[in-house]
């Protein structure tokens, strides 16, 4: 009897000590396998929204590499580009200035297409009726830019035409909404006799949804330009590489990935190369100067 | 026309219009005071998004966020009793653009396919009176970056009013309904039904039906109806009363003349009916009037009650004894059959009634007359029976061989007969078918004139001559005497008046006056007469028959005294055949007496009247009252009278009546002034002994 029960507890304690090896030694190396790609996204939108958008994405790319593709979102553009810069994301989305500023670390693979379009350019809006018709009559005006100095559509593109036009800062009282959508919105209410956007904004459905857009019109615009880009950490395994490509670009030719792009209020996603980006670049360095544009 | 209203829909009427007024103004006050509590609370509403918003603006403006702006405008436009929200610049110019188009207010100043023009909607929205306009502060360190405009909605306030005051009003009215239901029934049963059940009361008392109601409560309807039956029992006591006292005889307690014409009518109608007969039987006590002047009223009283016992004590239950005024009483004797049952009922009555009564202070005897009319034979009506049984009575007055007289158609025919002179009569002065006689009077001891009594004379033109004592009772019952004895006097007048003025001494004119005549009027036709003819008041005597004086003494003394103050004289006729009671003689102050011809015609041989002659002579001259001897004829009695004392005489002895003609010759020969030259009337009239 006494050895019967010796024999029970030799048998649970061999039982313990194998569990203990298995968890402290053997799991990590197993789960290393299956690493989960970090996917980041810029905050155009906020926060909850940009995790409703992108979590079909992260799904759908779950599903097409096999492993887990992971979202992750910042509450502010700071905590984001953070993670830019300690290249924490496997996979990143962010405006162009970004791309080409992050360039030696990320490596992009694909652009937008929103509406149907690959590109887009940046432009000024005026009101209809305030009898402004060049960019030089903006001298000394108030001009509504959209997010902050880093923001491609809404602020260097714009600055961009008004060089062009021989206004720099000093010409013009420079503001700043929160998003192009508010830069508009405030050209709208008398704000800012001017504001700076992507072309298309003033076609947006948030924007339309807000104010009487036929009382805005574009006071000029840039060279068109390739959208924004997904990029992926350099130095990742070429095949993965191809693998996401493959399964961004194919999402529009299938019912499912059309669903997922429309999540993501996109139209399609279209092969980049670095190189694409380089007018940016130029316009960069033009308004930020050389050393942004080729960081 | 007046709308008449009950007594219920008054009240009910009253009820519902205090009620209505009452939760009118409830209603009134409770939904102004919720209308304020809930525009209060609406106001704190729309402070507290105000104030929320304004508090969460600035940031949002700072930043240039218009989104959010955007999105607090909705939130709050979309609340309920918000119409809109609208954040605007320092400048008053709008910051957002949300507008809720499926606002109805909205929606009715906008177009649904045109932009809208914030400013001017709000404009438009802020002058709405049924829309109350907010506007907060946005404030940012003390500096101003905006408003926020928020218009509140009265619509739903409005229309909660409105249903509000629908619930009420159905509350109200249901509560109205069943109030004024009840107490409307309440109302019925303790006020309306017992007002009805007075008003049928009522309504039966007025048709003779004293009914007296039930009393089933103790309130003040109970009071009422004890009241109703109390008044009803007073009234009840108070006909019975007033029907005794109009159908029976207060002294007799018999049933009185209404009563006795009521009954012999119903006998009538019934006998009628059954052609059966009935009898009215018209009783007169004979001297009642010496009775109640001789022992007192209050004795004949007592003699009329006993009558009236002995006489129903003799009757059938079905017959009827009736009392119908002085001594007069009448029994109906319905369902006889024949005149010899009344014959003997009437001979019970008549020795019922003259059976001795004894009266205080003495026992009495009186006797009746009984006349007897019979249905159908004397009449079929109640007047004529009573009429024919009175005239059969009278007729038994006259008659003196028996009591009881039954109507005859002889009878009928005399009663023909004087109302036919009754008519003539009345036509006799018109026609000048009166004409005065004079009969003169002498002085007794010399047998000189003194004057003379004046004479009515009847010339009917059918019948001739008709005397005195025939149409003077009747002239008397029919009251043409006061006319006729106008006449007399100032027909008197008028021949003395027009003698004097021939240089005639007629002496005095002695007129006789019925004692229907004194009705107070006689002095003053009097004072005319003598007045009007200047006949001096002392040419002027005036008789009367003892007959005049049982009737109302102080109407005859005061007459009679107002006579004698104009100084005429009077004089007491036919002495002797009445009463003769020495107390008129005493109580009315004479001039002369005259002593009936009846007891004249005896003398001087027979010795009671010369014993009765004697005593009024004697005691009248002792009361200082002269004598006139009427119907002296021959010279004996003339002699003995003489001899007695007697100071006047008048008879044939001494001249007939004469015509007004006639006796102005006499009175001319009297004075000697006759112009065939013949010696004066005294010489050859008037023997001296």
């Amino acid at each position: 009897m006494r050895r019967t029960k010796n024999n029970k507890k030799s048998t649970i304690f061999a039982l313990m000590l194998s569990l203990v090896v298995f968890f402290e030694i053997l799991a990590p190396a197993v789960m290393a396998a299956d690493d989960p790609l970090v996917m980041g996204v810029f905050p155009r939108r906020n926060a909850t929204l940009t995790t409703r958008l992108f979590t079909p994405m992260a799904e759908h790319l779950s599903q097409q590499l096999g492993r887990e593709v992971r979202l992750v979102t910042a509450k502010d553009f700071p905590s984001f580009w953070r993670g830019v810069s300690d290249r924490s994301y496997d996979i990143v989305h962010y405006n162009q200035y970004h791309y080409t500023i992050s360039a030696d670390a990320y490596e992009v693979i694909a652009h937008n297409k929103e509406f149907g379009r690959s590109d887009v350019a940046g432009s000024l809006y005026v009101r209809s009726d305030s009898g402004i018709t060049e960019v030089s009559q903006l001298a000394g005006r108030r001009i509504m830019f959209g997010g902050g100095e880093d923001a491609m559509m809404s602020y260097i593109l714009p600055r961009y035409l008004l060089l062009e036009a021989g206004l720099d800062n000093e010409d013009y009282e420079a503001r700043f909404a929160n998003s192009p959508p508010n830069a508009m919105m405030a050209l709208y209410f008398n704000q800012a006799e001017a504001s700076g956007a992507g072309d298309i904004l003033i076609d947006l459905p948030v924007v339309k949804r807000n104010i009487n857009t036929a009382e805005l019109t574009h006071l000029v615009k840039t060279e068109p330009l390739l959208h924004l880009p997904w990029a992926v950490k350099r130095g990742m395994n070429s095949q993965l590489r191809q693998e996401i490509q493959q399964s961004l670009v194919q999402l529009e030719q299938t019912e499912k990935g059309r669903a997922v792009l429309k999540q993501a209020k996109m139209t399609g996603f279209g092969t980049a190369e670095d190189k694409d980006y380089d007018p940016h670049r130029r316009i960069i360095a033009k308004v930020m100067g050389s050393e942004k544009a080729n960081h | 026309m007046r709308l008449k209203l009950g007594l219920g829909s008054k009240f009910i009427l009253i009820v519902v219009g205090i009620l209505s007024v009452t939760l009118a103004a409830n209603t009134v006050l409770f939904l102004r005071s919720q209308n304020h509590l809930l525009e209060a609370q609406l106001l704190e509403q729309g402070k507290a998004l105000g104030r929320f918003v304004a508090l969460v603006s600035p940031e949002a403006i700072l930043g240039y966020d218009f989104l959010l702006l955007n999105e607090y405008a909705r939130e709050v436009s979309l609340q309920r009793d918000v119409v809109y929200g609208v954040i605007v610049d320092p400048n008053g110019r709008p910051l957002t653009s949300f507008v809720n188009r499926d606002n109805h207010q909205i929606a009715e100043q906008v177009d649904a396919d045109k932009p809208i023009k914030m400013t001017t909607l709000l404009s438009q929205l802020e002058s709405e009176a049924n829309l109350i306009p907010l506007e907060f502060a946005i404030v940012h360190d003390g500096e101003l970056l905006g408003s926020f405009k928020v218009g509140l909605s009265r619509t739903q306030l409005t229309a909660g009013f409105k249903q509000q005051l629908l619930i009420h009003v159905i509350t109200y009215s249901l509560i109205i309904l069943f109030l004024s239901g009840a107490i409307y029934l309440v109302f019925r049963f303790n006020v309306l039904f017992p007002v009805q059940r007075l008003i049928r009361a009522s309504r039966n008392v007025e048709k003779g039906e004293y009914q007296q109601i039930e009393v089933d409560s103790l309130d003040e309807m109970g009071d009422l109806a004890i009241t109703f039956n109390s008044m009803v029992a007073s009234i009840r006591q108070e006909r019975a009363e007033l029907h005794y006292q109009a159908n029976y005889d207060v002294l007799t307690e018999l049933p009185n003349r209404m009563m006795a014409v009521e009954r012999l009518s119903y006998e009538i109608n019934r006998a009628r009916r059954d052609q059966q007969q009935l009898a009215v039987l018209f009783i007169d006590l004979d001297d009642f009037k010496v009775v109640n002047d001789t022992l007192g009223h209050g004795t004949g009283d007592q003699l009329l009650v006993k009558i009236g016992a002995r006489l129903s004590s003799k009757l059938r239950d079905v017959d009827t004894i009736a009392r119908l005024g002085g001594d007069e009483f009448l029994v109906l004797l319905p369902r006889i059959e024949c005149a010899q049952e009344v014959e003997q009922v009437a001979g019970r009555l008549i020795d019922a009634v003259s059976e001795p009564l004894q009266l205080q202070p003495r026992e009495v005897m009186v006797n009746c007359s009984i006349g007897v009319a019979l249905y159908p034979d004397d009449g079929d009506t109640a007047d004529s029976l009573m009429a024919n049984a009175d005239n059969a009575m009278y007729q038994a007055k006259a008659q003196r061989s028996s009591a009881v007289c039954f109507f005859t158609a002889e009878m009928n025919t005399r009663i023909q007969e004087r109302l036919q002179m009754e008519q003539d009569l009345h036509l006799a002065m018109v026609r000048e078918e009166l004409e005065l006689y004079f009969q003169p009077l002498v002085d007794a001891a010399d047998g000189t004139h003194r004057g003379a009594e004046a004479l009515l004379r009847w010339n009917h033109p059918v019948k001739g001559f008709i005397s005195p004592e025939v149409f003077i009772p009747l002239a008397e019952n029919t009251g043409q005497i006061i006319a006729i004895g106008e006449w007399v006097i100032r027909q008197a007048a008028m021949h003395w008046s027009k003698w004097n003025s021939r240089g005639l001494v007629s002496g005095h004119i002695a007129v006789n006056i019925s004692r229907v005549q004194f009705q107070g009027t006689l002095a003053g036709i009097i004072n005319d007469v003598i007045t009007h003819y200047q006949l001096p008041p002392s040419a002027l005597e005036l008789e009367v028959t003892e007959g005049v004086l049982l009737e109302d003494h102080e109407l005859i003394s005061n007459e009679m005294k107002q006579l004698r103050e104009i100084g005429l004289k009077l004089s007491l006729d036919d002495f002797g055949t009445g009463f003769s009671s020495l107390s008129y003689l005493k109580r009315f102050r004479f001039d002369l007496l005259k002593i009936d011809r009846s007891f004249v015609s005896g003398l001087p041989g027979n010795a009671d009247d010369a014993s009765l002659v004697r005593a009024i002579i004697a005691i009248a001259h002792s009361m200082d009252l002269k004598v006139v001897a009427e119907g002296i004829e021959t010279q004996e009695q003339y002699d003995f009278l003489r001899a007695l004392g007697c100071n006047y005489g008048q008879g044939y002895l001494f001249a007939k009546p004469m015509c007004s003609d006639a006796y102005e010759r006499y009175l001319q020969q009297a004075q000697g002034k006759d112009e065939g030259g013949r010696p004066p009337l005294s010489m050859t009239v008037f023997p001296r002994s």
